[in-house]
């Protein structure tokens, strides 16, 4: 069911007052008049049709999820034929409202296993810092965080698309209501600021009870649907909304990648040494 | 004497390593349980090496088992990593990479046995990474986890927030492992005659008075990564002194005696990479006292001298249309020199470094090239891995020399291609 309320309101124009002028000039100044009320009535419908958009995404953004959670995540690749390939790995996160770190550990295939990623972004919107750890080389390397349009792990999820985005970074617009599965959406189209971003807009179906998305569609740089994403599962754990098992179609590319959550446990009091060079080094 | 080492000190050292050991386990908290299971791990793989040059010999041909067993509790771990070499012109080599014990206490990590250290920011260059020897006897062209030797010895960090102080004990020193007699990678040496070798002084014989100590302090902040070193240690390469006889009537030489020694050498430096923007910028630097360097000055009677060094690397780290760049600029400088000391006053290298990865990560190609400034010499290794399935993977690859001499034009005949196959468990 689709109900866009933001389209109704704009035909309340009849009466113009312009009595003395000559009817064909009447008609064009009429026209005129009407179209720029409705422009009028457009542009204030579209400003508040962004302003509900925006304090969705921003509720979105804000919905409580723990200070801390940790959890194994087990993603699976397939390719157009059906092929399979299994990554396991197990993460830590702690969010103190500044710095969101979170740190990995690569568990299989096992010429990745020892590997640890760490991640610290910021919410002021200073470039991530990230650190890696390879166990062949014994050293933590930083890397430039530049690569967040980078797949990771040969998956379809990018870097980017792993971290919460923060809303200030896009224009959203409300442009609908959708019931999906059941469950009654929001619909909000966010169209980046950044001039380059990898993507050209993204369109999320927030679900109106938990504020979790439900759904998210990711437009290419030409304007091309992508990939969508899709929650296939969610829980409340330890009191807060969680997504256990999400899928990322790349429906240009036909590959899929499904990530399942387990093992989640959420403010727990994860201690900041987690985040630092011994935990990296040591592994799990 | 440098070297000197009386019986009863060796037998005292191995006590007192004894009784660290065994102090260390009966401290661990009586909590401790190895509750992990036992985690075994590690890979096979055959690697085939052809020379290019006319004939295409075989180089290499080496089929290789690498085991890690580790089990891990809450305040103790071990770890053993052996390794099997089997080759079709040598004798098979077994060994042990690592052996150590972890013990974990709240801000304190105590680690005892063989281990390998791995110091410094720059790639494929060693500067402050001083802790954990050498194994050259293939040149630089091996992996660097097989390259870097463990080092028995007792490692202690200490955290506090993101930061680290390491000390590493280590009693026992092992040289650089260099390449045989007769081996391709065997380093040109001139000699005026064909020498003798004396190692009866090469023995620097494991004891408190003979051990190395190094120290490093590390910490790792948003706005940069830092490091620094120092350490009291033998240099793992050894001086050649040499003794000459002369002919009295012509003065010309009739015979050469080389006696390999190690010596002590003090180093200071320091590592650092910072993030600037879309960039890693990486600097490492290190400040030898004391390092030996061969000499014709007919003055020096055994033909070595000692003089400071400095070793340093500026290197830059980017990625462009999702290809990885690295390059960075390495330099040493002998310090007070003179124009008798065989090695240049000054020495610079650069490295290069591209790769990409295709087909989700299945396939990557990368390029990794050494150039030598002084005598105009190269080492370029283009390589292909294709992970034909999960932790099965193929490496195609080749190792060109350029140039006539110098640390890689010197093996301008050992241009070479080469395949690895890899399955890892």
């Amino acid at each position: 069911m689709k109900t866009n309320n933001l389209n109704a309101g704009n035909t309340n124009c009849k009466d113009a007052g312009l009595a003395y002028a000559e009817p064909g000039v009447i008609n064009k100044i009429f026209l005129l008049a009407t179209l720029m009320f409705s422009l009028g009535l457009l542009s204030s419908q579209n400003a508040l049709a962004q302003r509900i958009g925006q304090e969705i995404m921003e509720k979105v953004y804000h919905n409580p999820s723990g200070d801390d959670m940790q959890g194994d995540l087990t993603m699976t690749l397939i390719n157009r034929q059906g092929e399979r390939r299994v990554r396991e790995l197990r993460q830590y996160i702690k969010d103190d409202g500044e710095v969101e770190k979170r740190i990995m550990f690569f568990l299989s295939p096992a010429d990745v296993k020892g590997t640890s990623f760490m991640n610290w972004s910021y919410t002021d919107g200073s470039d991530d810092d990230q650190w890696i750890y390879l166990p062949a080389l014994k050293r933590i390397r930083r890397i430039s965080s530049d690569g967040k349009s980078d797949y990771f792990m040969g998956s379809d999820f990018t870097y980017d698309d792993l971290g919460e985005r923060h809303p200030d970074e896009d224009n959203h617009e409300l442009t609908g209501e959708e019931t999906i599965d059941g469950r009654e959406c929001w619909v909000v189209e966010s169209t980046p600021k950044e001039s380059d971003y990898m993507y050209s807009k993204t369109v999320t179906w927030v679900m109106k009870d938990n504020l979790l998305g439900l759904k998210r569609e990711f437009y290419d740089e030409r304007g091309r649907h992508l990939k969508t994403l899709q929650i296939k599962d969610y829980d409340q754990i330890d009191g807060f909304w969680t997504i256990l098992e999400t899928e990322m179609k790349n429906v240009q590319r036909e590959h899929t990648t499904n990530m399942k959550f387990t093992n989640i446990s959420i403010n727990q009091g994860l201690a900041d040494r987690m985040f630092t060079e011994r935990s990296m080094m040591q592994g799990i | 004497m440098e070297n000197g080492i009386t019986v009863n000190t060796n037998i005292m050292l191995k006590k007192f390593i004894f009784i660290s050991f065994i102090t260390a386990i009966f401290t661990v908290p009586s909590y401790t349980q190895f509750g992990d299971e036992l985690r075994i791990g590690g890979y096979a793989r055959n690697y085939t090496g052809v020379l290019t040059s006319e004939g295409g010999e075989l180089s290499i041909l080496q089929n290789t088992l690498n085991i890690n067993l580790s089990k891990r509790g809450d305040n103790i771990a071990f770890r053993v990593n052996p390794y099997f070499y089997q080759y079709f012109d040598n004798e098979p080599e077994i060994g042990l990479r690592e052996a150590y014990l972890d013990i974990y206490f709240d801000n304190i990590d105590l680690r005892v046995g063989r281990q390998q250290i791995i110091w410094g920011k720059a790639d494929g260059v060693f500067i402050t990474d001083v802790v954990s020897p050498k194994d050259m006897r293939e040149f630089l062209l091996p992996d660097f986890e097989e390259i870097r030797m463990g080092v028995t010895s007792v490692k202690a960090n200490y955290y506090f927030g993101m930061n680290t102080v390491e000390a590493v004990w280590a009693p026992v020193f092992t040289a650089t492992k260099m390449p045989g007699e007769g081996s391709i990678w065997r380093p040109e040496m001139d000699f005026p005659v064909p020498p003798q070798f004396d190692h009866s002084l090469s023995d620097v014989k494991p004891s408190v008075e003979n051990s190395e100590i190094f120290l490093r302090y590390s910490l790792m902040s948003p706005s940069a990564d830092l490091e620094f070193v120092g350490g009291y240690f033998w240099y793992d390469d050894p001086a050649l002194h040499m003794e000459r006889e002369l002919d009295p009537a012509t003065g010309n030489i009739t015979g050469l005696t080389v006696s390999p020694q190690y010596h002590r050498v003090s180093m200071a430096g320091g590592s650092f990479s910072k993030p600037v923007g879309r960039f890693v910028l990486r600097g490492e630097g290190g400040y030898y006292s004391g390092r030996y360097f061969q000499t014709t000055d007919p003055a020096v009677p055994d033909a070595v001298v000692k003089k400071n060094y400095l070793h340093y690397m500026a290197g830059i780290d980017f990625t462009i249309g999702g290809v990885n760049l690295s390059s960075q600029f390495i330099q040493e400088y002998i310090l007070d020199y003179d124009a008798h000391i065989q090695n240049d006053e000054f020495e610079t290298t650069m490295t290069f470094m591209a790769n990409k990865d295709f087909f989700r990560e299945k396939l990557r190609l990368e390029l990794f090239a050494y150039t030598g400034f002084n005598n105009e010499d190269a080492l370029i290794r283009p390589k292909i891995t294709w992970d034909f399935a999960d932790a099965f993977e193929v490496l195609g690859g080749a190792n060109i020399f350029i140039g006539e001499e110098g640390r890689f034009g010197q093996y301008s005949d050992n241009d070479m291609v080469y395949i690895k196959l890899k399955y890892s468990f």
